[in-house]
């Protein structure tokens, strides 16, 4: 293991810090330096190995790139990141970047974040402020002529009852490319925050976020994730349910393209009693892409009234194909209810039959499926345009069928 | 319509049909009956295109055309409908999106532009009135949480809709009570006309008091041993099946 690379990378860029900056960036950068890379030994990482990224040389700089306007949603308020810099000119809410707090804990990924790491979205909402509109946060890492490295820190904090829809998205294009993303979430009493996240990331891309999210009294937590992509990513999400009545749901659906490799790792903690938790992933898995999700719930003691659930469910496309899904329940309480399943299947092949015995084609019959089996995730994304382009993203768009039509012209 | 000859077919490796042959000409209505086991309902599958029935020797003509070259979807856009005895529910893909998704396959085969959306809506409505299928449960998944009964009416009302020219209905008949038994038969006699046909496949002479048919054939150990006209529904009911397998 040299990371040698990641130490002239370290000293390029300490060198365009403030003075006064450096010293806590080199204390991250020791840490990240003594831990190294995760490497499969360790549990957490045992589907996902960045070790070979030991021997990589990322640039910490980068030039160039264009923003793909199209992902440019109409009715949001925007922050645009291109190689981890602010765009300014796609950008509509410019005051809400900033630099944010480098915390870390013992992981390594965290602590090469907190050495390198650009601003990003800094929300602070507030007691009973909302956000008019969804807030997108756009990263996208582009072009360049040499591998590139690009991190960042946002950082959402909610009010009491504070409202906000925040949707980041990571898109990827060109060059060999590592990237990380810590976001840290702090909910006041009451306060609600819809995040979405979506990947797409590309064949030559490394993408590893992690989402801390901090709950109090009565807040409330919706997120829905998806993936698609051929990339090697790997998300963790953590939540900790801190005080009473704080509910989580989270949604993810996961689609990684041949080559790709997603590993979702979730970790829910039960801190306070009558705290609700919801988990609903889905994967759809075809030849030569690997799945991971491993889910991880915590009651400690005192959680007493925990209602915590969590599924998981599987597509098979192909025998070439892999997923493991793995639920982890800790449950140091005994008055709690928790409710876990994991499945791995194919489709269905009396309903394929069924749909082909009615003149539609074996592929649309198929497309039919799969959007049905995804629609459950995708359909809780609130922002219409955004959906249909990922279901369409994804091969799993199927035209409208007039529900509320039908219902007004049956009298 | 329908030529079928010497059909040899196997399932799972049981050879099922033995030289099964019948003829079905356009306006005709043909009842296959038979004792458990005997292979209506394989031949019925056969037909359709379904997979795991493996057709072995025979032939099955439809307009001329050979069927078992066919797609089982190919079929269904050439006009066959098959009415399951056990209909398929489908959570989150609705009847309308199966609906219309199917007749515009149809219409596409068929060199048509697809259907417009009222014009599917009026259709869809104006048909689920024959078969008492309020039109609010088609925009839940296909028969998901449908009755047994339910599910029989929705058979007949994609037929309905589909408007087929060949309709195979598969024990469509089993399990409803008599006001259902009605409703299905008053669908399956709406399309009656001199350009369709219809394949009846039944255990019992009850569906034929009300969808008069003009052949009976009892189908036996993977053939038809006996053809005749509707009086012959009536000596089955009488009789059984006994009679004829001593024969």
């Amino acid at each position: 293991m040299s990371l040698a690379a990641y130490t002239e990378g370290f000293e390029q860029f300490a060198a365009g810090l403030p003075a006064g900056q450096r010293a806590a960036r080199r204390e991250q950068y020791e840490r990240f330096l003594k831990a190294g890379f995760p490497t499969p030994k360790i549990e957490e990482w045992h589907y996902t190995d960045l070790a070979p990224l030991s021997e990589r040389r990322f640039s910490p700089v980068v030039e160039g790139g264009a923003v793909p306007t199209a992902e440019l949603l109409a009715d949001a308020d925007r922050l645009v990141y291109l190689n981890g810099q602010l765009d300014q000119a796609h950008s509509t809410a410019t005051a809400l970047h900033g630099e944010n707090p480098l915390l870390a804990d013992g992981d390594s990924v965290t602590a090469l974040n907190a050495a390198f790491a650009t601003g990003g979205l800094s929300l602070r909402m507030a007691r009973n402020e909302r956000l008019p509109r969804p807030l997108q946060v756009l990263a996208v890492g582009s072009a360049g002529a040499a591998p590139a490295m690009v991190h960042q820190r946002h950082r959402i904090e909610l009010g009491e009852n504070a409202e906000a829809t925040v949707l980041f998205q990571f898109l990827g294009q060109g060059t060999e490319r590592l990237t990380t993303h810590v976001i840290e979430v702090e909910l006041a009493p009451g306060a609600r925050l819809t995040l979405y996240r979506i990947q797409d990331e590309h064949a030559d891309a490394t993408l590893l976020t992690r989402i801390d999210a901090n709950l109090r009294r009565d807040s409330r937590l919706e997120a829905v994730a998806i993936d698609c992509g051929t990339g090697l990513v790997r998300h963790d999400f953590n939540v900790v349910l801190a005080e009473a009545g704080a509910e989580v749901a989270l949604a993810g659906l996961y689609q990684p393209a041949p080559g790709g490799h997603i590993d979702n790792q979730t970790r829910i903690i039960h801190a306070a009693p009558h705290c609700r938790s919801r988990e609903q992933f889905k994967g759809i898995i075809d030849a030569k892409a690997k799945a991971i999700f491993v889910g991880k719930v915590i009651v400690q003691p005192g959680a007493q009234k925990t209602d915590s659930e969590q599924r998981v469910a599987n597509l098979l496309l192909s025998r070439k194909a892999e997923v493991n899904a793995k639920p982890e329940l800790e449950i140091y309480a005994d008055d709690v209810k928790c409710a876990h399943g994991a499945t791995v299947g194919q489709l269905d092949d009396k309903a394929l039959e069924y749909l082909r015995s009615r003149g539609i084609a074996a592929d649309a019959a198929r497309a039919l499926l799969l959007r049905a089996f995804g629609a459950e995730v995708l359909d809780q994304l609130a922002i219409p345009a955004l959906r249909d382009r990922l279901a369409a993203r994804m091969g799993l768009a199927v035209e409208e069928i007039f529900e509320a039509t039908i219902e007004e012209t049956a009298e | 319509m329908l030529e079928v000859k010497g059909l040899h077919a196997r399932v799972e490796g049981k050879d099922i049909l033995k030289g099964l042959d019948l003829s079905v000409r356009a306006g005709e209505v043909h009842a296959i009956m038979g004792p458990n086991g005997s292979g209506k309902s394989t031949t019925a599958h056969v037909l359709a295109g379904r997979e795991g029935y493996e057709v072995t020797a025979g032939s099955v003509l439809f307009d001329g055309k050979n069927l078992l070259d066919l797609e089982p979807e190919k079929r269904a856009c050439e006009g066959i409908f098959l009415g399951f005895q056990y209909p398929v529910e489908i959570p989150g893909v609705s009847n309308l999106t199966l609906l219309k998704a199917a007749l515009n396959a149809r219409r596409k085969y068929r060199g048509q532009p697809e259907i417009e959306a009222t014009d599917f809506l009026a259709w869809v409505r104006d048909r689920a009135k024959l078969v008492k299928i309020d039109p609010k449960m088609l925009s839940r998944g296909v028969n998901e949480g449908f009755s047994g009964g339910e599910k029989k009416r929705n058979e007949i009302l994609q037929m309905l809709i589909l408007e087929p020219r060949l309709m195979i209905l598969d024990e469509t008949d089993s399990g409803l009570d008599i006001d259902a038994l009605k409703i299905v038969a008053d669908g399956i006699n709406a399309l009656r006309s001199p350009e369709r046909a219809t394949i009846l496949v039944t255990h019992y002479q009850r569906l034929l008091d009300y969808v008069q048919p003009d052949y009976v054939h009892v189908l036996a150990g993977g053939r038809m041993v006996r053809s005749g006209g509707p009086e012959l529904a009536r000596e089955l009911e009488e009789k059984g099946y006994g009679w004829l397998e001593a024969a």
